[in-house]
């Protein structure tokens, strides 16, 4: 870590080690005393090659991958990588299927404002609403893992519909589930509008004004704390939010508490949605057969993730393989604005800044994973394993007899 | 400004791009030359008011590399302007004073395809990592992730008479 | 000789404070647990990772002055442990009383702080010199009104030891409620003192990853740790001879009492601790000057006239 003295200046590295940071980014902040002067961002340690991976397999390994592009906002990416898909081949998705995706996605949603939640008020040094949320996260989990199987990366969608039914009971639990919710969710909602210590951390910090949205060209929850209502189930209904009309949030504050208000009332607002949609769910197939190659097009589709505006496109050239696949994540379109969002606050702001637009690193780099750097001695599998049991043997155990996997 | 009014607006101004549109707030293009391509652009930003930069999306063409600009206006509509450069020699310029959020795409199309952007202010690769080896470009068709070493970080295709 | 000897070492003395100090801390972290639907440590937790600590490598960074890097944890807990011997446990005198103990013990009490501010300067680290600044910009802030607040109830009660401080009001017992104002600004600024939420962010985890300490590793660390709690126990002492000072003159009641008493301070600051976010440092400086000085001020200006107009 270096620090260039030029006056008082000091350059503080905030990553891409750093107990707030969920995931690697390397934040170079310049600081003159405690108040941030420039920030330079570098992101891209979490690149995967997904996109390149996706145009060596067909369509089905592909959806595979794109609902590993980030955990928590799977459904969200693979829900718009079916509706690309299925624009092209021009199939007709049943109307339970898309009911079931909508309660899906609303269940997602509200799970990662949870998570958004205890984040934050971990980074402002607030443990007990850290714990509380997490807890209350754990319904929406349970209930995830018992639709899909897995509490992350559940694989409900397919091509064509839905590859999971939503029994009675499950939709009872549902219910219940949504109950116990709403009423810890109006306790959230009054803790953010009450709570002294929890304003003045988030309040006033942070701000991008309506101009530097559209400069930044921020989405989600960003822009509607600016008072903008960008939110892709109002201007382009997709799925069950043709029939269903959803309340848009705004709100006017343009800074930290801003967007945490609009995610608080986004998370009622979800729950009011899933308690319709089961509501009124149709009876009838949750599929229809998709076709195993595409013929040749292209399309552009949106969805509302949880931390905004989600763009997949697809082309094929009529194989079995997609011919180019983009995923443009939220989080990729919010960080534009992270300078600007920086400068000018103090370093103890820096966290929660940059916690607030909800990064999703993974969904940002999708690019490849290398093994050592060059720079220090590059030791492979093989040798770190022999390099450990030769210590452990140092101090009397042998370890050698323990069968690994080889990778 | 709406999706046909665009539609309308552009096949008059640049009849060459034979703007389409297959569904409601999705208009698409045909590819251009650089110099076309810089023309439509600020035409739609100025004149049809599409000030929202959403993405770049490059493309390989075989002998060239498409970039896919997709801009938006404040109704929605996802407008997708294409420039097309030979891989010989990708040279472009940076729309970055028109939407200063699409120039980390930018960086993401100097990095992945090798296109020579020229007019991007001094900052960090984006995105990969600082010790990758010069000249090779992963999103380009030709580039083969089996060939890639992740241990000496280089690529080594193999010699031409052992691939036949 | 002996009894002196075995006071100051056993009880109610070092082995003493060690041994509550270690109940202290778990009744802490476990009732902070339990505030957030945790299960919280078991009791023997803090004896554990004071003992684990203990066993650890010392790592010492190139550039720290080695001499200074391990003296200071040393320098802070005895500094802690000598102001502990002032302070009255079993019965309403302490081991050792003399006119202006309290203002021993308040200095004595300054110097861990500073000790933490020297080791996170001395480890010559960007974090670490963050979180030193922040301990000393802290200390700029509680300083004023928690020394206000102590001496006032010296005032009313015209003596600058702790224990004839404790001998005064067991006379006089309604003149303990003149000091509710200072009783509240100590608590607050005892909260700042001792570094918890919401006055941590010399300590913020999630900014400066360990504040001042952050290159402190080992045994080290461990006697850092353990001036943490001591540091703990005394300000509750503090707080309970000055400002609780119901005493009965059976000194085994009054042992119990003690414990009662620190036990009730040490449950209002974890409650502190547990409903509030962490505040920044310029929020703090903001705090403490414009609210918690004035009031402490008022209550010195208050005991000095009682003290004058009562003719005591």
């Amino acid at each position: 870590m270096s620090d260039y003295r030029e006056k008082n200046k000091v350059v503080v590295q905030i990553g891409p080690q750093h107990p707030s940071l969920k995931e690697p980014g390397s934040f170079k902040i310049t600081l003159d005393g405690e108040k941030v002067e420039r920030a330079v961002i570098e992101i891209g340690y979490n690149h995967r090659g997904i996109e390149k991976a996706c145009e060596s397999r067909n369509y089905i390994q592909a959806l595979y991958i794109i609902e590993r592009v980030c955990g928590i906002c799977s459904h969200a990416h693979t829900s718009c990588f079916c509706q690309a898909f299925e624009e092209i081949a021009g199939l007709e998705v049943p109307r339970r299927a898309h009911y079931i995706r909508g309660i899906v996605g609303e269940l997602e949603r509200l799970h990662s404002h949870l998570l958004w939640l205890g984040v934050a008020s971990h980074e402002i040094g607030f443990d007990t609403l850290f714990m509380y949320t997490w807890r209350d996260r754990e319904l929406v989990l349970d209930l995830l893992a018992r639709i899909g199987g897995n509490r992350v990366n559940y694989g409900v969608n397919t091509y064509g519909g839905v590859r999971r039914d939503l029994e009675p009971e499950l939709m009872q639990d549902i219910l219940t589930v949504c109950d116990l919710l709403e009423e810890k969710l109006k306790y959230y909602a009054d803790l953010a509008l009450t709570e002294t210590t929890l304003i003045a951390r988030l309040r006033g910090i942070g701000t991008l004004l309506p101009e530097d949205v559209r400069k930044y060209s921020a989405v989600g929850p960003v822009a509607r704390a600016a008072g903008i209502m960008d939110d892709v189930r109002i201007t382009e209904p997709y799925g069950v939010f043709r029939e269903i009309a959803v309340n848009g949030i705004t709100d006017d504050h343009c800074d930290v508490y801003g967007r945490t208000l609009v995610r608080v009332k986004e998370m009622l607002e979800a729950i009011r949605l899933i308690r319709i949609m089961v509501k009124e769910i149709p009876d009838g197939p949750i599929s229809v057969r998709p076709p195993r190659k595409l013929p040749v097009g292209e399309s552009l589709s949106r969805v509302e993730a949880p931390r905004g505006e989600d763009i997949h496109y697809i082309r094929s050239n009529g194989g079995e393989s997609p011919d180019r696949v983009r995923v443009r994540a939220p989080s990729e379109a919010n960080w534009h604005g992270m300078s600007h969002m920086l400068e000018g606050f103090q370093l103890a702001d820096v966290p929660i800044i940059i916690a607030a637009i909800d990064p999703c690193y993974s969904c940002t780099d999708r690019a490849i994973h290398l093994i050592g750097d060059g720079i220090n001695q590059l030791t492979d599998w093989a040798q770190i394993r022999a390099l450990s049991i030769e210590q452990y043997k140092a101090r009397g155990i042998d370890p050698g007899s323990i069968k690994i996997r080889e990778f | 400004m709406n999706t046909e009014e665009t539609i309308l607006a552009l096949n008059k101004h640049f009849p060459a791009l034979e703007a389409v549109s297959n569904r409601p707030l999705r208009v698409f293009t045909a590819f251009a030359e650089p110099k076309a391509f810089e023309e439509t652009l600020r035409y739609a930003n100025l004149t049809l008011g599409y000030h929202k930069g959403k993405h770049i999306i490059g493309t390989d063409e075989g002998e060239n590399i498409g970039l896919s600009y997709i801009i938006s206006n404040d109704e929605d509509v996802l407008l997708v302007l294409r420039e097309r450069v030979p891989k010989s020699a990708p040279h472009v310029h940076s729309m970055g004073e028109l939407y200063p959020s699409l120039m980390l795409h930018e960086r993401e199309m100097v990095d992945l395809f090798g296109v020579q952007v020229s007019g991007l202010p001094e900052g960090p690769r984006y995105p990969l990592p600082d010790c990758w080896p010069d000249g090779e470009y992963p999103m380009r068709k030709e580039w083969n992730p089996a060939y890639f070493n992740k241990q000496t970080v280089t690529y080594e295709p193999p010699k031409q008479e052992d691939a036949k | 000789m002996l009894l002196s000897i075995f006071k100051v070492l056993v009880f109610p003395g070092l082995l003493f404070l060690g041994t509550y100090s270690f109940l202290l801390e778990f009744i802490d972290r476990k009732v902070y647990a339990r505030m957030q639907n945790r299960k919280g440590p078991p009791w023997y937790q803090p004896m554990a990772d004071m003992l684990k600590l203990i066993g650890k490598k010392v790592i010492v960074p190139r550039n720290a002055q080695k001499f200074v890097f391990a003296a200071l944890p040393t320098v802070s807990l005895a500094a802690v442990c000598a102001a502990f011997l002032c302070i009255p446990v079993f019965g309403s005198t302490a081991i050792t009383a003399y006119s202006g103990d309290l203002v021993a013990v308040l200095y004595l009490l300054t110097i861990p702080t500073l000790c933490h501010f020297l080791a996170g300067y001395n480890s010559h680290e960007v974090y670490s010199t963050i979180g030193a600044f922040r301990t000393l910009t802290q200390m700029f802030a509680y300083e004023v009104p928690l020394f206000l607040a102590f001496l006032s109830p010296a005032i009313l009660a015209g003596s600058w030891s702790i224990s004839g401080i404790a001998a005064f009001y067991m006379a006089h017992p309604l003149y303990t409620l003149i000091n509710i104002p200072a009783f509240l600004v100590s608590l607050l600024a005892s909260q700042s003192k001792l570094e918890r939420s919401p006055f941590d962010a010399p300590e913020a985890e999630t900014e400066i990853v360990g504040g001042a300490l952050v290159e402190y590793s080992g045994r080290y660390l461990a006697f850092f740790r353990a001036t943490a709690i001591t540091e703990l126990t005394a300000m509750a002492s503090v707080l309970a001879a000055l400002f609780l000072p119901f005493f009965t003159g059976s000194v085994w009641l009054d042992f119990a009492l003690y414990l009662v008493k620190t036990f009730s301070i040490v449950l209002v600051m974890v409650l502190l601790r547990a409903t509030m976010a962490r505040i920044r440092i310029d929020q703090t400086l903001k705090f403490f000057w414009s609210i918690l000085t004035p009031i402490a001020m008022a209550q010195m200006i208050l005991n000095l006239l009682l003290r004058g107009g009562l003719g005591l």
